[in-house]
């Protein structure tokens, strides 16, 4: 027997029956949407998970802390860093730089320095290695990294720094210049081009005596805003640590401020290791960790919240299926129905030489299409309300955002490609495994049922 | 072409038996139109389901173109049947989805023969049958006499050995009867093709080259006669 025969035998039967065919049809759209729609919200709380992760910072990144409970532990120094770097797996570790001298930091630049910007070391300076700047991840968007033998102080800036001087003489909102577009679309140039014009780092002193100390700092490079790295690339200033050292020691110098841990080497709060591949993550964490310091990785965030919402979408996914075993049942009671009614029809194929395994797949393929109808219809409803639903949330009430003047949708639903082919798979193999019973019945009737005049 | 060898049939009925057929013993030539008659409850029934393997029987074997029938599984009867064996309804049995084309056809849908071949062989067959302007009729749109022309081209389209009848025109008037009975007995002549019927109806069974009566289970006549209907020999 020919597959194309077995098909047009089985939908002349399903045909035949209309009344009864939809009713149990109904019943598998009602499950196959109970079960989509249940797991695609569960997507769609993974996505937003997924979203709000990669909002959280750079994956690879492990953030080292100095402190810990134990007052033995060996504090974070070059030594120990190196240790890091040595690691498996670690691209690159480096101390971020935070001073326990400086005070605010501001850099004078344009017009006989007429602009300023303001921040602080470990804020909105960065500070490290200078060989761990171009490993770092920032991305240049032109120059080049600062470099071993250069002069004076070369730093890279934020993509933005431009924006942040201000203009001191006058008041706010009119000291500064946004960076973003005003009324006319047109985005306005920046008090200070940091690259080209002068610029002049100073370390103030909040001392009425207190003296400041400047020096002359170079941009070099501009790197491309990042708020995964931080504030840093989009405002602010990045440069060798050394650089750094040698502005303090000169600032602690000339406010003759009293140093009590000489001899003992330098010490770090905060160090940065950056490892390879996110996978491999968890492993240097715990090595960090073996060596007695505390660590925070977003990574630390994923594994709980995956786990979270693959609960969920169990969850949701159980609710569902209670719909889709109903229509299982009622799949199963058509069947049996049927078989019944053609009792005699069997009996007959079967005095005409219809082999019992193609009664079985005739059977088997009637069921099969009612799942598999129902799955196909019930995955254009829940492509509907999924629609429906992300654009009353999106639009209706108001989860949506503007960014950039495209409108950001708020996601209740998402139906991805593996859900709709998994969702008309299952219920078709439900109407399968629902008919398989019935099947088997019918196989076992006697081909004398078509002699029989009942 | 059709042996039968110490054939006995008992039904359980409760905890009663009931010999169905007793001891029957009987043989078909090739080619030959039979007719098996009695009464209701005689088992004629019960024989024919014998012979074509619709029932196990209790004793005995049923050797049917030379293989033994009585002893296949299902699979090899429905290959079997496939192959060898035509059969006629009393309620004629067509699929009610089907249209009498795709109904005469319907036989050879098992055997995997090609649409376009077995649509072509069963139209071929029914136009013999003047039944060329209901081709695509559906069975209730059929009256009896043509549902049963039906019936019969399907039985024939697979150019079978052997065509068992159950009481093929017990649901048809007389006249119609005639015609049918007309019909089966030319096409099975002209194909060479062995034909075994049921019937209770004596007079009707008197146009089969051979009588086989059963009374009671055991066969108590078998009476051939030539062609214009004298009794040859008992």
């Amino acid at each position: 027997m020919k597959i194309s025969d077995l098909l047009k035998l089985s939908t002349d039967n399903l045909k035949r029956r209309k009344g009864r065919t939809i009713l149990t049809v109904l019943g598998v759209i009602i499950g196959t949407c109970s079960i989509i729609m249940m797991m695609s919200i569960g997507e769609a709380i993974n996505k937003s998970n997924e979203d709000m992760i990669n909002n959280m910072g750079d994956l690879t990144q492990i953030t080292v802390y100095n402190y810990s409970g134990n007052p033995d532990q060996e504090p974070i120094t070059d030594d120990v860093i190196a240790q890091f770097q040595a690691m498996e797996d670690v691209k690159i570790a480096t101390p971020l730089y935070q001073s326990e001298y400086l005070n605010s930091i501001v850099v004078k630049g344009g017009n006989s320095g007429r602009y300023e910007w303001s921040g602080w070391v470990g804020n909105n300076i960065v500070g490290m290695y200078r060989e761990a700047i171009a490993e770092y991840g920032y991305e240049l968007i032109d120059g080049r990294y600062p470099e071993k033998n250069d002069k004076e102080f070369t730093v890279l800036a934020g993509e933005y720094a431009g924006y942040e001087f201000i203009n001191p003489k006058r008041q706010w909102p009119h000291n500064r210049v946004d960076a973003y577009p005003d009324e006319n679309g047109v985005i306005a140039d920046p008090f200070v081009d940091v690259t080209k014009d002068k610029l002049v780092m100073q370390a103030t002193s909040y001392e009425e005596d207190g003296k400041t100390v400047e020096k002359n700092i170079k941009v070099v490079g501009t790197v491309k805003e990042d708020w995964n790295k931080g504030y840093e690339t989009y405002g602010g200033f990045i440069m060798d640590m050394e650089d750094l050292i040698e502005l303090e020691e000169e600032y602690i110098k000339a406010n003759k401020i009293r140093v009590n841990n000489k001899g003992k080497g330098r010490e770090y709060s905060t160090a940065v290791v950056k490892v390879t591949d996110v996978k491999k993550v968890e492993g240097v964490i715990a090595a960090i960790e073996d060596m007695g310091y505390n660590t925070s990785s977003p990574t630390n965030w994923l594994d709980d919240l995956e786990q979270q919402s693959r609960t969920i979408q169990l969850i949701l996914g159980g609710l569902g299926s209670i719909a889709m075993l109903v229509a299982a049942i009622s799949i199963a009671n058509t069947m049996t129905m049927a078989i019944y009614e053609r009792r005699k029809e069997i009996g007959i194929m079967k005095v005409l030489g219809c082999e019992v395994k193609h009664i079985r797949a005739m059977f088997l393929t009637e069921s099969a299409g009612i799942g598999f109808f129902g799955g196909i219809v019930g995955l254009v409803i829940c492509y509907g309300l999924s629609f429906l639903l992300n654009y009353l949330a999106t639009y209706v009430l108001g989860g949506g955002y503007m960014v950039d003047g495209v409108m950001q949708k708020t996601y209740i639903s998402i139906i991805p490609l593996w859900l709709a082919v998994l969702g008309v798979g299952f219920s078709t193999l439900v109407g399968v495994i629902s008919g398989y019973i019935p099947a088997n019945k019918a196989v076992k009737i006697s081909a004398l049922t078509a002699i029989k005049n009942e | 072409m059709i042996k039968v060898e110490n054939l006995r049939k008992v039904y359980k009925v409760g905890t009663e038996k009931v010999v169905a057929l007793n001891n029957i013993n009987l043989e078909i030539e090739k080619g030959e139109f039979c007719c098996i008659v009695g009464t209701s409850g005689s088992g004629k029934s019960t024989l024919l389901n014998q012979l074509a393997g619709l029932e196990k029987p209790t004793k005995g074997t049923v050797t049917v173109n030379g293989e033994v029938v009585s002893k296949m599984s299902e699979k090899e009867l429905a290959i079997f049947r496939q192959n060898n064996l035509g059969f006629i309804f009393q309620s004629y049995n067509l699929m009610p989805t089907l249209t009498a084309v795709e109904n005469v056809a319907f036989p050879l849908v098992f055997k995997g023969v090609d649409k376009k071949v077995r649509d072509k062989k069963a139209r071929a067959i029914l136009k013999e049958m003047q039944m060329g302007d209901r081709m695509n009729h559906k069975p209730t749109e059929l009256s009896g006499g043509q549902q049963q022309r039906v019936g019969i081209a399907r039985a024939f389209v697979g150019k079978p050995a052997v065509i068992f009848a159950d009481e093929p025109t017990g649901n048809l008037d007389s006249k119609t009867t005639e015609q049918v009975m007309d019909m089966l007995m030319d096409i099975s002549e002209k194909n060479n093709i062995t034909f075994v019927m049921v019937t209770h109806d004596p007079e009707l069974a008197k146009k089969a080259k051979r009588v086989i009566t059963i009374v009671d289970g055991n066969i108590v006549h078998d009476s051939k006669y030539d062609n214009k209907g004298d009794k040859n020999e008992e």
